[in-house]
């Protein structure tokens, strides 16, 4: 479903991401780990399209989608929950999941993936008024979740959701997580969390200063060598 | 009283001002400028076609926010991410461009667009009168003012412009193409001007040049009601037409802009961000 080769992204002159191959199939979690700085959110900006790499190919779904714009990429399926949520603070909750309908593909069904969208975060319903700027880390949270599954994505990443969370949000969230898996959207995730998220992953790729260290079924790893992809020698 | 009416007719001039700090974080120098522009429009189908002033914003409209959009379009995209500056020049040469053509073809007479109601007043009460064109341009401004509201807050367009104010990038990832939405916004502040543009010309006479002293106008307007905030943008014009004309009355016809000035600053000193302003 989403195949990277070689991607190389700078920064100015320095190199965030050197020669990254990944692949995701249709139905799997995919899991990113990293240490902070590892090169993690950059790989998911350049997938999204709000940076561009300097070499290297993404396709999605058959697609070269390396070269198209943000919006675009969405409305081909592909959905980023970003970094630090990112919701519209000034507009309201029901505003906010409207926006994420906004995709071309997605505005016909908006009734159906709100309902939808409700009956995974019961929370968000009782807050449809609320200025986004109100809400807790955790509603935030679900906000930026629900608004990305409005625009009724076949695949969706999740760039770091649980940070900033109490445990028992961030276990409720990843139960949405495989609740959205299960029907049949493939996800992408990265997390701080290592554990979690190589209990939860059909493939993990671990990435050390912009390379890929490590990649395969988490439940092959061992732990030396996760220790060893995840901080080097 | 008169001050609150005109206040209306200001609070429309300044609204596309604040438009485009709230949404894009620019400055339009050239907004007064697109202002007398439509003024100058109205009058050509006013002279060729006979047209109430009024009348003729069916065609001004359209033909100020097709500019107002290319404008953005072609013009301003090219430098966007590219921080305050150039899009500060660009305005800047467009309003010297604007007033010298202007200049040429109209030349400097004093021009205004012919309208009865600018000698007809009501009496209200028997207590004062009002010059019924200062109602009409507070029926302008609120109606703008209105609607602009109303399409902010009901339509997918709207909602688009005030989410690319709040986050950029995740507005990018909503599918929202930023290059249109600005164009659309600059097209949406463009009308403003034409409205007010036509309004002005009916209440004031006007010259090739009058769009600076209208940009000082909607920079007061703006920071005395706050940037990017639609109600305190009117709250500012009401403020501003008051305190102009009341300065007016009580010292003396000549301090008429000083007086507005003088509360300015002190909204300035007191609370930079404006009234209603965010930030």
């Amino acid at each position: 479903m989403l195949q990277i080769k070689n991607l190389d992204v700078y920064y100015g002159g320095f190199q965030a991401l050197s020669n990254i191959g990944l692949e995701a199939e249709n139905g799997q979690i995919v899991s990113i780990l990293g240490a902070n700085g590892a090169g993690k959110s950059t790989l998911l900006k350049t997938i999204a399209g709000l940076l561009k790499a300097r070499s290297g190919t993404i396709h999605f779904e058959e697609k070269k989608i390396d070269h198209l714009e943000s919006h675009d990429i969405v409305n081909l399926g592909l959905a980023l929950v970003p970094e630090g949520r990112k919701i519209f603070g000034s507009l309201t909750v029901l505003e906010n999941l409207l926006m994420g309908s906004y995709a071309a593909r997605a505005r016909k069904s908006k009734r159906e993936n709100l309902e939808n969208v409700f009956q995974l975060f019961p929370h968000l319903k009782e807050r449809t008024d609320q200025m986004g700027i109100n809400l807790s880390g955790g509603e935030q949270q679900m906000l930026a979740i629900g608004r990305a599954l409005m625009s009724q994505p076949r695949l969706i990443i999740f760039d770091e959701i649980s940070l900033g969370l109490s445990p028992m949000v961030v276990k409720m969230l990843y139960e949405t997580i495989r609740r959205i898996n299960q029907e049949r959207v493939t996800v992408m995730l990265v997390e701080q969390d290592v554990k979690r998220s190589l209990k939860t992953a059909d493939m993990a790729y671990i990435l050390q200063e912009g390379k890929v260290c490590l990649n395969g079924n988490p439940k092959h790893f061992t732990e030396e060598e996760v220790k060893q992809a995840y901080f080097g020698l | 009283m008169n001050g609150i009416l005109l206040g209306g007719l200001y609070a429309v001039i300044g609204i596309g001002l604040s438009m485009i700090f709230g949404i894009m974080k620019q400055v339009n120098l050239a907004h007064g400028e697109l202002m007398i522009l439509s003024s100058y429009f109205s009058l050509v189908f006013i002279q060729l076609i006979g047209l109430h002033p009024l009348l003729t914003l069916f065609f001004v409209f359209p033909a100020m926010f097709i500019l107002g959009y290319l404008l953005q379009g072609f013009v301003f995209n090219r430098v966007l991410g590219k921080g305050m500056e150039p899009y500060l020049m660009i305005s800047f040469g467009l309003s010297i461009i604007l007033q010298n053509a202007l200049l040429l073809v109209f030349t400097p007479d004093a021009r205004s667009l012919k309208t009865g109601l600018i000698i007809q007043t009501l009496d209200v009460y028997g207590l004062f009168h009002v010059p019924v064109i200062y109602l009409v341009d507070f029926a302008g401004g609120v109606l703008t003012i209105g609607f602009l509201h109303l399409f902010m807050k009901r339509t997918y367009l709207g909602r688009a412009i005030r989410a690319s104010a709040d986050d950029l990038s995740a507005s990018k990832l909503m599918g929202i193409n930023i290059k249109k939405i600005y164009a659309l916004a600059t097209g949406i502040a463009a009308l403003t001007a034409a409205m007010s543009g036509v309004l002005v010309g009916m209440t004031f006479t006007f010259y090739p040049h009058s769009g600076t002293q209208y940009l000082i106008i909607a920079f007061g307007v703006v920071i005395i009601g706050g940037m990017g905030s639609l109600p305190g943008t009117f709250l500012g014009g009401l403020i501003l037409g008051i305190s102009q004309l009341v300065g007016a009355q009580l010292i003396g016809p000549g301090f008429q802009l000083l007086s507005g000035y003088l509360i300015l600053l002190i909204v300035l000193t007191i609370r930079p961000q404006g009234l209603l302003g965010r930030k």
